[in-house]
């Protein structure tokens, strides 16, 4: 009580100035119909600026929910998107409908948050806020929204994952040109964070720059972006090209993930496990 | 100590001038000279800001009731009487200083106090025309009507200031 006597008794003179000022404009305004009329716009035309900037800060502040409420209906969409790719294919090529399951779709996605990533290390990781609790295990491949490659997941705990991004020098993933399907194997020099290695490309491929590099591996669906070729080069023996490609996304400035589970990965490994 | 007689009868002119002479004669519809903010602006600078408000504020009734601002005046001096010493500072580089013995305005050469003056009633004429008017569609017309009728005002004002002034000092 003592504090706001003393708060009031600082501030006493500009309450006492706004209120004969509001006093003031309030007799002003009434006064005549023009006064009336002009004031009254006036302060409409403020109050809808002040409570449309007042929009704004708050639609800010609600960006992470949406994006989270988007990174969820794209992890949905896509996972309809397989479910109809399913059906199409089954009813429409009775060889393929034989060898498709409807029931146990081949891919599924999750959506999830970043909780904490590095970048400027040889060996980079990402922390995402899904665990074992919500069916996350290791070796799910990791995408962001726009279906660009993030990298795969390596531990789990209940709660959380542990994701090798693209920029580790360990991390390697097979990949392909989209225009002419040559694969190759794409990883990390430890250089540049927007540029990855593309090597072993055949010498029949053709490169271009500009040309998309997606992946091709178990562990995600068909059309995961990698990044565009920027420059390519034979290499000495002559026996494969090998490729400088900017990452289709900066990872520095990731958020929201999805994570990608294939239903048939434990059976590939299992099959890969018996070859070797 | 500050001549508070000088300062009513200086007042009580002021007002009767601008009540009975100058809100009643018609020389051009730019000119509409006011120099009742005299009151506000030459009271002492040592004053407390309330005490200015609320002489302000009585000035600003006056000339509402008498010439039927509906509290124009009031909405117009009051920010003069908040601002005055800002105003000061700003023109004449002079502020009230702990310890002054004499009154700042009475330390003022003749030439800050024109500038001071001056300025003061060429702001308070432009908030006073652009409140009145609530508009900006005729811009010429209130630039015009605010420094001719600021430039008409300081001619009036000047001969009072410098009497005020000299009985101030003279004492």
């Amino acid at each position: 009580m003592h504090r706001l006597i003393a708060f009031i008794k600082q501030i006493y003179v500009v309450l006492i100035f706004l209120l004969v000022e509001g006093v003031a404009i309030w007799c002003y305004a009434t006064s005549t119909p023009y006064t009336e009329s002009k004031i009254v716009a006036r302060v409409s035309v403020m109050g809808g600026a002040v409570s449309g900037v007042a929009t704004d800060i708050k639609h800010f502040f609600s960006l992470p929910r949406h994006n989270r409420e988007l990174t969820a209906r794209v992890a949905e969409l896509e996972q309809m998107l397989q479910r109809d790719w399913v059906t199409e294919l089954s009813d429409s090529d009775s060889l393929s409908g034989a060898l498709v399951d409807i029931d146990q779709l081949h891919f599924r996605y999750h959506p999830s948050r970043v909780v904490s990533m590095t970048t400027g290390r040889m060996r980079n990781y990402i922390i995402i806020d899904r665990g074992t609790d919500d069916g996350i295990s290791e070796n799910m491949g990791v995408i962001t929204p726009n279906r660009e490659l993030v990298g795969y997941i390596t531990a789990c705990s209940e709660r959380y994952s542990v994701v090798m991004s693209v920029l580790n020098t360990s991390f390697g993933i097979g990949g392909c040109l989209t225009e002419n399907d040559y694969s190759c194997s794409v990883r990390w020099d430890g250089g540049s964070t927007h540029y990855v290695e593309l090597i072993d490309l055949s010498t029949y491929a053709e490169p271009k720059e500009g040309m998309l590099v997606e992946v091709r591996s178990e562990r995600m669906p068909e059309g995961i972006a990698i990044g565009y070729i920027e420059s390519y080069e034979l290499n000495p023996s002559r026996t494969a090209y090998s490729a400088r490609v900017r990452l289709a996304t900066d990872l520095s400035t990731l958020d929201n993930v999805i994570i990608v589970e294939n239903t048939h990965y434990g059976e590939i490994e299992a099959l890969m496990d018996g070859v070797e | 100590m500050y001549r508070y007689i000088s300062y009513s009868w200086m007042a009580v002119m002021v007002v009767l001038v601008q009540i009975f002479l100058l809100d009643n004669i018609t020389i051009h519809i730019w000119l509409r000279p006011m120099i009742f903010p005299l009151i506000v602006l030459l009271l002492p600078m040592e004053w407390r800001t309330i005490w200015i408000m609320l002489v302000a504020l009585a000035v600003a009734l006056v000339m509402d009731i008498s010439l039927g601002g509906a509290g124009l005046y009031t909405l117009t001096l009051l920010p003069l009487a908040v601002l005055r010493p800002s105003v000061m500072y700003l023109t004449t580089n002079r502020a009230v200083e702990h310890g002054d013995q004499t009154s700042l305005l009475s330390r003022l050469s003749s030439r800050q106090l024109m500038i001071y003056i001056s300025s003061a009633l060429l702001i308070y004429h432009a908030v006073f025309f652009m409140v009145e008017a609530l508009s900006f569609a005729n811009p010429l017309r209130l630039i015009m009507t605010t420094l001719c009728s600021t430039l008409l005002s300081v001619v009036v004002a000047w001969p009072i200031v410098r009497i005020f002034m000299s009985k101030v000092r003279g004492r």
